[in-house]
């Protein structure tokens, strides 16, 4: 137990490494172009393409944590932009339980994180995963999770 | 053998001398749930209740996860060795204080099973170099149980609150003392060594003693005659009588788990990355309908039903069968943990009418 | 006041199984222990004296309306040909919670409304007996008397009298719908608005700081065996194999190692989300004494919160997490 509360200052060239799940449609499109157009962001993400974000399990996040990574994002179209015409919507309201959940049990609220970026918003994309970066690195090495191998 | 006492509170002193040459486990009661845990400082005294455990010792011997081997990069390696403050160097020998005599009794049964070497008719053959490795040298403190449960039916098995098999030695509760019988070659050598806070133990007290177990056997319910048990199961593989008896089980594993003779086990790979993993053995249940789900997605044992069979059949048949006693040793912890209060008692005179009336027909 | 209850609950039984309006009563019987009950399948009217109804009626019995639990018993006992539909009539006694659990079984297709008669009855709550046998300093009970509000337990040397509101269980102390929310006929005097004052179901646990909470759950968690006996307890996990015995992927470890467990349990419980309707039958079933409580009562107060709803009490509902608001409330999305 002590050792999640060691000063951050021990992890000096620490990196996080955080995963990103991004919708088809949009936020992946979004990554692309604020490539493109040669935004910088942290590369701190490792991204996963889904076709929606009704696709995300909440296992999902769950075996991310449980697999080392520091943080999660999750990355989907706007209300009313589905390309599928409802999963944001249903999506949203399995975030809204997830997220409580996870910080219930003691998950700090910065580890998993949900955006809706569309496919022309490199920049906000860009800001998006700066924010999560910067959030993690505040947080330190997640450790609660880790599965113990 | 000679008999000795020692003061109840002077038990402290015992512990610690055995923590000079052994790991100690020891009846702790948290949360309401009481196990063996064992001994880490000098604080821990144990939970003495006059009756068993409700998680059985076997987890000493027989841990519900065991690491076979760790991989890094290629290269395997043993399991890391607990580290607690009283393990001397060059020992594992685990000593347990405490378990009740039927749970003992279940040591002696998967003995058999994995391949140490007792005199016994029937063993499996097998032998298991981790029950064997714990199990060398472990020196048993057995208590006897003063108050058996209601749920306790090891006067069906042949056992009772004050049996021998197994200990090496055998403490009675008399009041301020325990007596303490030694039962076995180990037992004898051990209370020889110097030092120990213990008396010989006078007449009145083995006289105590003996007034004690009569009263704890007479609170046990009369055993029900189930030898022939083995022989009725044999008839009743299809009978409808399974169905009756598993209609209300969940198929959860609350009684396996808890079973001090529930031996089963899966062998799983857990990995870490591509490169970091272990190989561990971890308990599963014949309750699981996936203990038996083949690759093709065909199960053998579909419903409650076969496999509720299959536990009743391997307590009371297959392990007579092969290893020469029943496979259960009458703790009653099933009927103590079952969330629908699931009897096994109830299925034993169920399957023993279901044959007198066969034979009746007959 | 207990007698007369059982009395007509098997008036009722009988008169459903003479008229032949169901194949099968499913109730509770007197199990060996004290304190315990049993679930019992009765199909014939000579049977019917054995169903009892009292404190210690402690399962949720909607669990076996799932198919996978009752594939046996669901077999109409009458030929056939006689019987126009091969499907067997099932009565069975209700708890409002029970109740409840077969509102959402119903809602969410598991059983059909027409194949079950549900005799409600009035309940007032039952024992926790993790709660007696901590204030008996876990001694054993052999014999006990319910009072008006107190029940006497006996044991070998002792006899103590507890107060009846110390050792109901939680769930049902802060039960907020008592009465069952369906039923074909209803044993028993309502007992919503009478007597005991009800509070929302709350947990302490929300007053703490994250790290807090997560040791209270380390500490919670390393305590289950992984036996599943709260998920097969459970009236509302029926999926007909769970994620946890997937093995093509295989998500889960199977050791007791802790992230693995701990996923389980919080997997399960986002997999009743809306659908929980807070019966404590996975708290009871733990032979561990595991406190999952705290999870379920945080998303279902989430859930109520969020979308308005709370499980099981109306069969014209669409399950929240089925289901979607366009003004869905999103302030934790960036």
């Amino acid at each position: 137990m002590s050792e999640h509360r060691k000063p951050n200052t021990e992890h000096r060239n620490w990196q996080p490494k955080i995963i990103a799940f991004l919708c088809n449609w949009c936020s992946y499109a979004g990554a692309d172009l604020a490539g493109v157009s040669r935004i910088q962001y942290p590369p701190n993400i490792r991204v996963i393409r889904v076709p929606c974000s009704g696709r995300i399990n909440p296992i999902f996040v769950l075996k991310c944590l449980q697999n080392g990574f520091d943080g999660v994002l999750v990355s989907g179209c706007y209300p009313g932009d589905c390309h599928y015409i409802s999963g944001n919507y249903y999506a949203r309201r399995k975030f809204a339980i997830l997220k409580t959940l996870l910080e219930f049990i003691g998950i700090e609220p910065g580890r998993v994180q949900f955006s809706w970026v569309s496919a022309g918003e490199g920049e906000k994309f860009a800001q998006v995963v700066k924010k999560v970066t910067d959030d993690v690195k505040k947080l330190g090495p997640a450790k609660r999770f880790v599965k113990r191998v | 053998m000679a008999a000795f006492k020692i003061k109840k509170k002077r038990l402290k002193e015992l512990i610690d001398s055995l923590t000079k040459e052994y790991r100690v486990f020891i009846p702790v009661e948290s949360d309401g749930v009481s196990s063996f845990k064992e001994v880490t400082s000098d604080s821990h005294l144990p939970t003495i209740n006059s009756h068993n455990t409700d998680r059985p010792p076997k987890e000493i011997f027989f841990p519900q996860t065991e690491t076979l081997f760790t991989y890094k990069e290629g290269k395997i390696s043993p399991p890391e060795q607990p580290n607690t403050k009283y393990r001397t160097p060059n020992t594992d020998k685990i000593a347990i204080f405490g378990a009740s005599p039927c749970d003992v009794k279940s040591f002696s049964l998967l003995d058999r099973l994995f391949g140490m070497e007792r005199n016994v008719a029937k063993c499996s053959g097998y032998k298991d170099a981790y029950w064997i490795n714990r199990r060398t040298n472990a020196l048993i403190f057995t208590i006897g149980c003063n108050y058996p449960l209601s749920t306790c039916f090891c006067n069906w098995l042949n056992g009772g609150p004050f049996t021998k098999e197994g200990s090496d030695l055998l403490l009675t509760d008399i009041g301020e003392d325990f007596l303490v019988e030694p039962c076995s070659q180990n037992g004898e050598e051990f209370i020889k060594t110097k030092g120990l806070p213990i008396q010989k133990a006078a007449k009145v007290d083995i006289k105590r003693a003996s007034t004690v177990r009569k009263e704890a056997e007479s609170t046990l319910s009369e055993p029900v005659d189930i030898t022939s048990l083995k022989e009725g199961l044999d008839t009743l593989w299809d009978n409808p009588v399974w169905n009756e008896i598993a209609y209300k089980c969940l198929s959860c594993a609350a009684c396996s788990y808890l079973c001090p003779t529930c031996y089963c086990f899966d062998i799983q790979d857990e990995r870490a990355g591509n490169a970091r993993g272990k190989r561990i053995r971890v308990w599963d249940s014949c309750m699981f309908s996936l203990f038996t789900k083949e690759a093709s997605g065909h199960n053998p044992r579909p419903s409650s039903k076969e496999r509720m069979r299959q536990r009743i059949m391997h307590k009371f048949n297959y392990f007579v069968e092969n290893l020469g006693d029943f496979g259960c040793v009458g703790c009653g912890r099933c009927i103590r943990s079952c969330p629908v209060n699931m009897d096994i008692r109830e299925v034993i005179n169920t399957i023993k009418n279901v044959k007198l009336t066969i034979s009746n027909e007959k | 006041m207990m007698r007369s209850l059982e009395n007509e609950l098997k008036e009722c039984a009988r008169k459903l199984l003479t008229e032949k309006k169901v194949d099968l009563i499913i109730g509770y019987s007197k199990s060996p222990l004290p304190l315990r009950s049993t679930p019992c399948f009765i199909r014939e009217e000579k049977d019917v004296d054995s169903l009892i109804f009292d404190l210690t009626c402690s399962n949720n019995l909607a669990t076996y309306l799932q198919k996978s639990k009752c594939a046996e018993h669901r077999k109409p006992n009458t030929d056939p040909t006689v019987r126009m539909e091969n499907r067997c009539k099932i009565g069975i006694i209700a708890k409002a919670c029970d109740a409840r659990s077969i509102v959402q079984l119903i809602l969410e297709k598991q059983v059909k409304k027409e194949d079950i008669t549900v005799i409600g009855i009035a309940c007032t709550g039952i024992l926790d007996l993790k709660k007696v046998s901590d204030r008996l300093n876990g001694k054993e009970i052999l014999n006990y008397n319910p009072q008006d509000d107190e029940v006497l337990f006996e044991g070998k040397d002792f006899k103590k009298a507890l107060k009846l509101s110390d050792i109901l269980c939680d769930s049902c102390k802060t039960c907020l719908n008592p009465d069952p929310s369906v039923y074909d006929s209803f044993i028993g005097e309502p007992v919503s608005g009478a007597k005991t004052e009800k509070q929302e179901p709350m947990t302490e646990l929300e007053n703490l700081s994250f790290g807090e909470r997560w040791e209270y759950f380390e500490h919670e968690i390393s305590k289950c065996i992984r036996c599943y006996a709260c998920r097969n307890a459970c009236p509302l996990c029926y999926c007909e194999e769970c994620v946890v015995d997937r093995t093509n992927p295989q998500w889960f470890g199977k050791s007791t190692e802790f992230s693995d467990t701990f996923t389980f349990h919080i997997t399960r419980m986002l997999d009743t989300a809306g659908r929980c309707v807070g019966c404590g039958a996975c708290i009871r079933a733990c032979p561990t004494h595991v406190d999952l409580a705290p999870l379920g009562i945080k998303i279902e107060k989430e859930i109520k919160e969020r979308f308005g709803y709370t499980a099981g009490l109306s069969l014209d509902a669409t399950p929240p997490m089925a289901t979607f608001n366009e003004d869905d409330k999103e302030e934790f999305i960036m």
